[in-house]
This record gives C-alpha cells, sequence and structure tokens, in this order.
C-alpha cells in the first residue's frame, strides 16, 4: 500500500518529518518498505513563458528563444525540443541549477550563440523514465514560480508493507488512524453528504445475506462523463500508484484509497431489470474489466441484473455492464461482503484486485454508507448529474458481532512480564476507537471498532497495548533456567558425528534439492512410487526423491563441468517412499569419483575403486558394534557384479557399489562409485561394556586355501566364526591369488587365524586341533583345499 | 718401555679414521698378544721390590689407553653419525602425504552453531516431516482454510490437504502432541516455498523454537532472542529491535531486527538503507494453537520464534546471493571450514 504524505497529513499531520512518521510506522506495526520522494532533488528550476521563438541562424534544429522567467529582462535560451513555441508555459532550469543525474546548468554557447539556461522535459528532471518533447504546462501557471512548489513535488510516497491482519489499513483513512493513536492526535471525520434530487433507485434484493450483509446502491443520473479528472484528484490517485481511467472510474477508486471501501459503478442503461446479489450458477460465463471471460464457479457471490452476471462480488466489475465515457446515467454501489465469502475467490480465477485485497481482510461495515455519500459528491463536483436516494439492503443479524472482550491488568502482566498504569491503558484503548464498556480497577471488557477485524480475543488487546507502548521499551528478563539436565542418549551416534566421519575422510557435505526431475528419479530408482508435486516450479524438480543419488551425481556433474573430476560428496536427508510421516526416512549417501588423490609428488596417480568407497562405508558401519553384512546383490543404478547390499541383521539397509555403464553414459559422468545408508541402522548402537584381555599369549596360524573362484571370500570367516572356537579371537584374511600355480577357475584365499585363551598360554596341540577343524570345515563346505 | 709403547699408542690412535683400524689398536695393544698384555706377562721376570711397581704402571697405562680408545671411538661415530644424517637430510617443506580433509556445507554448520547455543539454554532438539498434512502446516496454526496468510506461503502442494512444509512450525504442534509441557525445544530443518528468484529458492532452512511454561513471556522471549543474537554474531553491543508483525500462530507477533552487520547501522545497500536487517520473527503463542493440542491456554504460555538459516549464514559469512547454497559449487563448499 502506497501512501502520498501530503494526502495522510491532510487527514494526520503530526509535527514531524516524514522520516520519523516512517519510522514510528514501523515501529508500531506498519512496516516501511522505503520511502520515495516523487521527484528526485533539483532546484532553480521555475515556471517560465516563451515570449519568442525563432530559428538558430547556425542550426536547422536549434531554436532561439526569449523565455520570461519572472526576472528583469527574459532569458536567451537555445531549445531543440520539436513542440518549442511562442507563448508556452515551460519549465526553465535556470543557470546554477542543478538537475537530477549530476547536470549543471551553466551559461553556454551552442553555434555561436549565447544560451542563459535550459527547458525541460519531465524525464529530465527525472519525474519519468522517458519524454517526447519539453513539459507543457498549463495556461495559468504563474511565471517565476518554482516547480517543485507548483507541481507540489516536495511530497513522499510511504511504501507500508500491510499484515494481513491488518485490512483497516488499506486505506489513507486507516493509516491516519494509526498515525493519531501514535501520537495522540484526534481525527476529525468529514461528513459527506448529498441529498437526493431524483425519485430514482433501482430494485436490489440479495438472496445470500450471510455473503452480503449489507448491499447499498444510489442511481445518478445526467453527468458527464467526458470532463477531465481533475489535477488534485489525478495527482493523488497517480503518486499512490493507481493509473487514471474516467472521471467515474477515478471516483471509485480514490473512495476506496481514502476510506478504504471498495466501490462500484455500474453503466444503468446496460442493466436490464433489477440488480440481484446471488450465487453464481455453475459455468455461467461473464466478461470482466479485464477482458477476460471467465466460467463462474457455484460458490462465487455475483452481482447480476435480470438476464446477466454483471460482476464477480468484491472482486471485479463485468466489461458489459462498464461505464465508458459517454455514459451519463450510473449506478453506484457499496457493500459489505464477509470476508470468508470473498476469501481465495479472485485467486481461484488466478485475479487479485485492490478490492479483494480489501474484503477478504474486512472492510469496515460501517462506512459502507459514508462511502456512498462521498462517491456520490464527487460525482456531482466533477461530472455533474443527480442523485437519487440511497436504497439498502441490511441484514443486521449476518454483520460481523462485535463481541465484548475482557482484559486483566493481571493476564497483562503475565504475558508481557511488567505492569502497564491503568490510566495509560484506557488512554490507548481510547486512542484506537476501542468502546469501553465496563472496567473495574483490575479490568476492562472493550467493543472493538467495526474496522477491526482482527481484535477478538484478550491477546489481541496485549498486542495493541505493547505495540503502542513500543516493543522495543518492552521490558527485557531472563529465560530461568531448568534445573534438569537434559538426558542425552550414549547409544545414539549423533548424525553431526557422522558427518564428521565422512569429512575426515575427504568427503564435502551437499545440499541438494529434495526434487528433482521425473526422468532422474526414473534412472535412479524405476520401482519406486512416484510422488509428485501438483505445482512444481518446474519439471526439474517435480518430483520427491527417494534416494540421494540423483542430487549427487547432479554434483558431480556440474563439478566436473567446472574442471573439478577428483570428488567426494556426501548429503544427508529425507528421502521419500510416501507422503505419509512414516514414509519419510533419513538417509546418507556418498559418491566418489576421479583419482584417489589430486596429483602429488608423494603419491603414484591411483584411480579410486569399489574398495575405497567400501572403506569409508565400513567406516561409518564401525561407529557401532553393530555387525553389517554386505552380501552381492543387483541395483538398477549401479554396475552388476560391483554392487553389494548392505545388511543389519538381515535386513536391507543400504547398497555400495559402481554407477552402471548405462548410467554413467546418459548423465555424461566419469566412473563414480556410490553408497547409501538409512541413517538410522548406523545411529543406534549401545553403550560400551569393558572385557578382561588376555595377559596371555597369543597363538598365531596362517592358512592357504584353494576354492571355486565364485566364492565369495567373506563366506569363508562368516564360516569360520559361526564354528564358535573356544579360543578364536581373530580372523584376517591377508592375500587373494589367482594365476600362476593355481588350477584356472579357482583362487587362494591366505587366512591368519588367531588363537588366545584368557587362563593360560595355548599349547601347539591345542592350537592345531582348532586349526584342523577349521580346514575340516573348509574342506567339506567349500572343497577347499590347502595350498 | 712402557712410556714407548704409550706414546706410540697415543699417536696411533689419534691418527685412526675408523672404527675398525680402532679395533685393531685395541688388539695390538690390549689384546691378548697385545704389547701391554705381552708386558704385563713380563712381570714375574722381575725382582719381587720392582714386580708391585711395575705392575701398577702397566695398569695405569691400560686404563689410559682404554680411556684414549673410547673417546677416539666416541669422536669417530660421531662423526659416521653426522655423515648419516646428512645423507639422510630431506626437504620438510614438501608438503604431507595427500589425504585431503571435506568439509560441512555452511548451512549445516550454521545449523550446528543455532543448536549448540540453544543447547547451552536447555533446548532440545525435535525434528518433523517435511510433507506435511494440512492441519500440521496450516490449521493447527491457526491459519484457516482461506486464511489470507495461505496465499503468502506459496505452498508446493501434492493433493488438496498435503503439502510441503511452508516452515518449521507443524514440528511445534507435533511436538504438543506428543509431549507434556513444560518444553523447550528447537527444530531445525528444510522448508519449500513455491517461489525461484534471485533472493528466493524453492528450498531453504528454518530453526524453530517454542517454550511452553506457566511463566513464560514476551519479555521472556525478548532477552532470549537478544542472547542467542549477540551470541550468534559474537558481538556483545549488537543493537536488536522488535517491530510488532503478524503471524496467525502467535499473538503478540514480533519481528527482529538486528543493526546491519554489514554497515554497522550506517545504511547500504543490503540493508536498503534503513541500518536494520530483519533475522527472525517471534511472538506468543495464540491461545488457538495450543487449544488445537489439548494444552490449557490460561495454564501455560508459549513462546515462539523462527529464522532463516541461509540469511543467518549470509549475514555471517558476508555471502551475498542465496542461490549459491544449493549450486553445490566446490569452490563454494571449501570456503566454509
Amino acid at each position: 500500500m502506497n501512501v502520498l504524505s501530503s494526502w495522510l497529513r491532510e487527514w494526520a499531520n503530526p509535527k514531524v518529518g516524514d522520516n520519523e512518521l516512517a519510522d514510528s510506522l514501523t515501529m508500531a506495526g506498519l512496516e516501511v518498505d522505503g520511502i520515495e520522494s516523487v521527484a528526485p532533488a533539483f532546484s532553480k528550476v521555475v515556471v517560465g513563458q516563451v515570449v519568442s521563438c525563432e530559428k538558430h541562424p547556425d542550426a536547422d534544429k536549434l531554436n532561439l528563444c526569449q523565455v520570461d522567467v519572472g526576472e528583469g529582462d527574459s532569458l536567451q535560451i537555445i531549445c531543440g525540443a520539436s513542440n518549442i513555441r511562442a507563448d508556452l508555459k515551460v519549465i526553465v532550469a535556470t543557470v546554477g541549477a542543478k538537475l537530477p543525474g549530476g547536470l549543471k546548468i551553466k551559461k553556454a554557447k551552442l553555434r555561436g550563440v549565447e544560451s542563459f539556461g535550459m527547458i525541460c522535459s519531465d524525464s529530465e528532471l527525472g519525474m519519468s523514465e522517458s519524454s517526447d518533447g519539453i513539459t507543457e504546462l498549463d495556461d495559468d501557471a504563474p511565471i517565476g514560480q518554482s516547480i517543485r512548489e507548483h507541481l507540489d513535488l516536495d511530497d513522499n510516497i510511504i511504501e507500508l508493507d500491510i499484515t494481513p491482519n491488518r485490512g483497516d489499513c488499506f486505506s489513507v483513512l486507516g493509516v491516519a488512524r494509526e498515525v493519531c493513536a501514535n501520537y495522540n492526535l484526534s481525527l476529525e471525520m468529514p461528513t459527506f453528504e448529498v441529498a437526493s434530487t431524483i425519485n430514482e433507485t433501482i430494485n436490489a434484493s440479495v438472496s445470500n445475506t450471510q455473503a452480503c450483509p449489507k448491499y447499498l446502491t444510489r442511481v445518478v443520473k445526467g453527468i458527464d462523463n467526458t470532463v477531465e479528472t481533475p489535477q488534485w484528484m489525478a495527482k493523488k490517485l497517480t503518486r499512490s500508484g493507481q493509473a487514471l481511467h474516467s472521471p467515474v472510474v477515478d471516483i471509485t477508486n480514490f473512495v476506496l484509497l481514502e476510506l478504504g471501501q471498495p466501490m462500484h459503478a455500474f453503466d444503468l442503461s446496460k442493466i436490464s431489470g433489477n440488480i440481484s446479489v446471488r450465487m453464481a450458477n455453475d459455468g455461467e460465463k461473464i466478461e470482466l474489466l479485464n477482458e477476460q471471460t471467465i466460467a463462474l464457479k457455484a460458490d462465487t457471490l455475483v452481482i447480476a441484473d435480470d438476464a446477466n452476471a454483471l460482476a464477480i462480488a468484491g472482486v471485479m466489475g463485468g466489461m458489459g455492464s462498464s461505464t465508458q465515457t459517454n455514459t451519463t446515467d450510473i449506478l453506484l454501489e457499496s457493500a459489505f461482503f464477509e470476508p470468508v465469502s470473498i476469501a481465495g475467490k479472485a485467486r481461484n480465477y488466478g485475479l487479485h484486485t485492490e478490492s479483494s485485497l480489501r474484503f477478504e481482510r474486512g472492510v469496515d461495515f460501517n462506512m459502507t454508507h459514508t462511502a456512498m455519500q462521498r462517491a456520490t459528491q464527487l460525482v456531482i463536483e466533477i461530472c455533474g448529474g443527480q442523485a437519487g436516494d440511497i436504497s439498502e439492503c441490511i441484514d443486521d443479524s449476518a454483520l460481523p458481532a462485535l463481541s465484548p472482550i475482557t482484559i486483566t491488568k493481571a493476564k497483562i502482566q503475565k504475558i508481557l512480564g511488567f505492569e502497564l498504569e491503568a490510566d495509560w491503558i484506557e488512554e490507548k484503548f481510547t486512542s484506537l476507537d476501542f468502546e469501553i464498556s465496563s472496567k473495574d480497577h483490575e479490568s476492562w471488557t472493550i467493543i472493538p471498532p467495526s474496522f477491526r477485524f482482527d481484535i477478538r480475543i484478550p491477546a489481541d488487546l496485549i498486542e495493541e497495548l505493547a505495540r503502542l507502548y513500543g516493543y522495543d521499551k518492552l521490558p527485557v528478563q531472563k529465560l530461568s533456567l531448568d534445573a534438569n539436565i537434559n538426558a542425552i542418549s550414549e547409544s545414539v551416534i549423533d548424525k553431526y558425528d557422522i558427518a564428521q566421519g565422512l569429512v575426515n575422510r575427504g568427503y564435502q557435505e551437499v545440499i541438494t534439492y529434495s526434487f528433482v526431475s521425473e526422468q532422474y528419479q526414473d534412472l535412479i530408482d524405476p520401482s519406486a512410487k512416484k510422488i509428485t508435486l501438483s505445482n512444481p516450479i518446474s519439471a526439474d524438480m517435480s518430483t520427491m526423491r527417494s534416494s540421494l543419488w540423483a542430487g549427487l551425481l547432479q554434483t558431480v556433474e556440474s563439478n566436473q563441468r567446472r574442471g573439478h573430476t577428483n570428488a567426494r560428496f556426501f548429503e544427508i536427508g529425507l528421502c521419500f517412499e510416501g507422503i505419509k510421516a512414516e514414509e519419510q526416512s533419513q538417509k546418507i549417501a556418498g559418491v566418489i569419483t576421479g583419482n584417489r588423490f589430486d596429483d602429488q609428488w608423494s603419491n603414484e596417480t591411483q584411480a579410486l575403486d569399489f574398495y575405497d568407497i567400501k572403506s569409508d562405508v565400513e567406516s561409518l558401519l564401525s561407529l557401532t558394534t553393530n555387525t553389517f553384512t554386505f552380501k552381492a546383490a543387483e541395483h538398477p543404478t549401479l554396475q552388476k557384479g560391483q554392487t553389494a547390499q548392505i545388511l543389519l541383521n538381515d535386513n536391507a539397509v543400504g547398497w555400495v557399489g559402481t554407477l552402471a555403464p548405462h548410467a554413467q553414459k546418459q548423465l555424461s559422468l566419469s566412473k563414480c562409485y556410490l553408497f547409501e545408508l538409512d541413517l538410522a541402522s548406523i545411529q543406534q548402537g549401545s553403550v560400551a561394556k569393558y572385557h578382561a584381555f588376555s595377559a596371555y599369549q597369543k597363538a598365531a596360524r596362517d592358512i592357504a586355501l584353494v576354492i571355486d573362484e565364485n566364492i565369495p571370500a567373506n563366506d569363508l570367516i562368516t564360516s569360520i566364526r559361526s564354528l564358535n572356537q573356544t579360543y578364536l579371537v581373530d580372523v584376517n584374511l591377508f592375500d587373494v591369488y589367482a594365476g600362476e600355480n593355481i588350477e584356472s577357475g579357482k583362487k587362494s584365499v591366505a587366512l591368519n587365524l588367531s588363537y588366545q585363551s584368557v587362563e593360560e598360554t595355548l599349547s601347539d596341540d591345542q592350537v592345531n586341533a582348532q586349526v584342523s577343524e577349521v580346514l575340516a570345515l573348509m574342506q567339506t563346505k567349500f572343497s577347499a583345499t590347502q595350498r | 718401555m712402557i712410556n714407548t709403547i704409550l706414546d706410540q699408542a697415543k699417536a696411533s690412535i689419534a691418527a685412526a679414521e675408523s672404527l675398525k683400524e680402532l679395533d685393531d689398536l685395541r688388539v695390538k695393544f690390549l689384546g691378548k698378544k697385545g704389547e701391554l698384555t705381552a708386558l704385563l706377562k713380563g712381570l714375574g721376570k722381575l725382582s719381587k721390590e720392582e714386580r708391585p711397581k711395575m705392575g701398577e704402571a702397566i695398569n695405569q697405562a691400560k686404563v689410559n689407553l682404554q680411556n684414549l680408545l673410547t673417546d677416539r671411538k666416541n669422536h669417530l661415530e660421531t662423526l659416521e653419525l653426522e655423515k648419516r644424517l646428512l645423507k639422510e637430510k630431506i626437504d620438510v617443506s614438501l608438503p604431507g602425504r595427500n589425504v585431503e580433509m571435506g568439509g560441512l556445507h555452511p548451512v549445516t554448520i550454521t545449523l550446528n552453531r543455532i543448536q549448540s547455543l540453544f543447547a547451552k539454554n536447555g533446548f532440545e532438539v525435535e525434528v518433523g516431516p517435511e510433507i506435511e498434512d494440512d492441519f500440521h502446516n496450516f490449521t493447527a496454526l491457526n491459519i484457516p482454510e482461506h486464511h489470507p496468510a495461505r496465499a503468502m506461503h506459496d505452498t508446493f502442494y501434492f493433493d488438496e490437504s498435503t503439502v510441503l512444509r511452508t516452515h518449521t512450525s507443524p514440528v511445534q504442534i507435533r511436538t504438543m502432541e506428543n509431549k507434556k509441557p513444560p518444553l523447550r525445544i528447537i527444530a531445525p530443518g528444510r522448508v519449500y516455498r513455491c517461489d525461484s528468484d534471485i533472493t528466493h529458492t524453492p528450498m531453504f532452512h528454518q530453526v524453530e523454537g517454542l517454550i511452553v511454561d506457566k511463566d513464560a513471556n514476551f519479555a521472556q522471549l525478548k532477552g532470549l532472542l537478544i542472547d542467542f543474537l549477540r551470541a550468534y554474531f559474537e558481538k556483545e553491543d549488537l543493537q536488536v529491535r522488535f517491530r510488532p508483525s503478524y503471524f496467525p500462530f502467535t499473538e503478540p507477533s514480533a519481528e527482529a531486527d538486528i543493526e546491519c552487520v554489514i554497515c554497522g547501522g550506517e545504511g547500504c545497500r543490503v540493508c536498503k538503507k534503513t541500518g536494520w536487517l530483519e533475522v527472525l520473527g517471534c511472538g506468543v503463542v495464540h491461545p488457538n494453537v495450543l487449544n488445537s493440542v489439548d494444552v490449557d491456554a490460561e495454564e501455560f504460555t508459549g513462546l515462539a520464534f523462527g529464522m532463516g538459516v541461509e540469511r543467518l549464514a549470509m549475514l555471517r559469512y558476508g555471502v551475498n546471493d542465496l542461490r549459491l547454497f544449493f549450486e553445490n559449487d566446490i569452490r563454494f563448499l571449501k570456503q566454509f571450514k
């Protein structure tokens, strides 16, 4: 909402400058976004009259003018504008003038002829973007008068950011009321009574009085809509950001800005029969003032005549019944539409109007009549004509109830943390037009005014008092600290510690969008349920991710494009299997690509491989003592034969593998390795429990087994452990070999077995017995031969 | 005779250039067949009177010789060591073997910082789903259907009653549904708005805070947030101001501004020449919100606040373009450690 300072000050004029006024509004809750001068600063620019205008002797396109600026002899000024002519009243920047943009006017010589100033256009004064020739002033402009004074340029536009609860402040009157409350001024509400001079009304009826409790109409006949909107009104409208149309429309816009009451004027001659305010018929067509034809829905309130819908109530008028310059008879409408019945209607049709903005938030239902009088007065003053009586359809029972609210001093103190003086409280309620209907020393019952739709409960009153007191002056207290020490579970690994583990291994954390393109989602997880937004920003961000890999691979791709070919990235975030809360779970995923290290003097260049990322995953899995297993498996995004599913107690909790060649090609990536884990699976550990360690010597035995090459090496270890041998403390796989001296199709696996007792040093016989047991098992289970 | 041997030995030892040479000298003079040993063996041929005197002289010579040998040996060993060290000298200015540290995303760093500051005041972290239902995102927060505030939220929808949460405030509701007051929580997380331009990304992060207590009041809320902002920016005298504002779920509602940390309050482009920067919204929880989760609004008062994490990160680290946070350019990410 833009409020012109001079207009506001006609209603409320505190003795402070505009900057201070704006600050006080901001601190009272009407946030000022900015103060714009209607024209930038300039000086020594005055009204002049061209006395004579001749061609410059040496330049075809220049004119030699004598200009009267009201100071002794006329000034000789060279001017190149095509619209310059004798007798014209013009804007003259005299010698010494400083114009916006830093231009200084000096005495100059143009093609040998002296010039003592410059004749200006609006754009040269920074009042418009561009101008066609010099500005032509009215014939009655006083010669010599400062242009700033002549055009009222020392004025500011105050840009307010009005919150949705303060619909009452979408008008000069509304902002003026706030200013008065802030500066303890009283607001004089003028009266605008226009008696009827003709006996003309139109029959109007309201079928849904819940949606339209008040509907006022007035006929005005014999107006002249061809006249020009007067300068004083045009200036106020344009400077407030409202474009000019015809006088009648400008008047309704003026009343809307002045009093906050949206008005509408119909061309009376285009109304057939009676007016009815009713719900639209489903599919009923209307061509709106913006030339858009829409099919109405049955939940929309319309103004109709006997034939058609004429307007969407509280939103926009129709083209068919609109006033034109040749309109002579009009029907003025001033109504109160109930906010909830208007809310969302404009948006449903893709509309947003000054009218709907106000009705949705609440318009003062005691302003309907005043606004009608004001509009009539202006129409007759500007366009002439004769007004009939105001006809009213009012259902008092449907008007918003102004219910009394009781507030106690104790409650104010409880919420604000300090005590306010009773006198001060009453003074402030009164300044806000709150009626105090009863009071004692400890409590007040107030009735809010009809323009305040946001005052319903005691907390609303407390906010009013607090903001008039000044939020900044309210006391500051310490939050009392709880005596309890919050429990911190030691068996749950903090997300931060998990992230830090990867950071220490060279991973950079990224945060990517939770929505990806459908194609990406398909590529990563073709079997996942599609969760798509009904109103995405773009197709690239339409589908909720079920895996973090899409964002990670995109990150690899964009960084590769910029030349960063070695990278390790990870992300932690929610992934989505459905829209229910329990179908959204945190995952942690990583990608690595390129070489193990950047080229460096001490390292040979080595490409990353599966076992690099597997070791990173193993580092995460070792944050708890839980036993995870890796099982060869297949995944649509991962390369066959280089993919492992990660299991915790037989539950699949993640994947690790090499990006499949088809995906790699499709995404134009170099070789990538990926992992993903359910975050919860690595977070739940247990509190450490100490076990005594053995004081006796450990015995170690190496065995080399030749087995079929397709047997996963880890199966040997798992089987050995499953023997639950008394003294076995560790199995370590230290070599895998295939090739010379090994039968084709076989491989040799070398294991180191460690045996130890907590009670004694083991004898060779004891150890050998256990090793034999292992070898026997290997033989029967895997047909392993000892090498 | 002894002196002749001793002089000869001294000269030889001093001239010895290697440990091997030195050892040969030891054998030559002190070994079983050495010259001094030979003298000892010859003692028997001497008279009773001469024998002890001569014996002592020979032993003294042995001790002297042994000392000379040891000194020379130490000397030679030191020389050897120095030679070796010279040979083993390396260029310590060369970089260490390459294992580069990664880093956390600046939003995570900021979230961690915010969380730890509030943790010191006894706040627990709560989280919630990002795909939310209409009830938790709007209705329970006193934003009924058709409320103008809904339009302000630029909501992403899945269907009529399922949205991507537009703020972290639904976590307030979920927490109060499951836990009884007194409560003191913060809820960090991703939020979504259907808006994308220079100053908006369709996804960003918020931290929500909620206190529900019998004696909670607006003055405490002010105190807490002033303390927090001063601690976050590490500036004890940071100016903070509170302005009335509007949120459907708080009443009274406020927005907090800090003095512009870019220009120090002088007025610049970042603060739009006002000297102030809006950093968070807060207020006393609206009774309708407490009622929607069966908390007695007469008995308990709620205080709530919410802040944009990217905004705080931008001001703290001087980042001038919001979109950088989600482009994940490694040149950007690497700067935050």
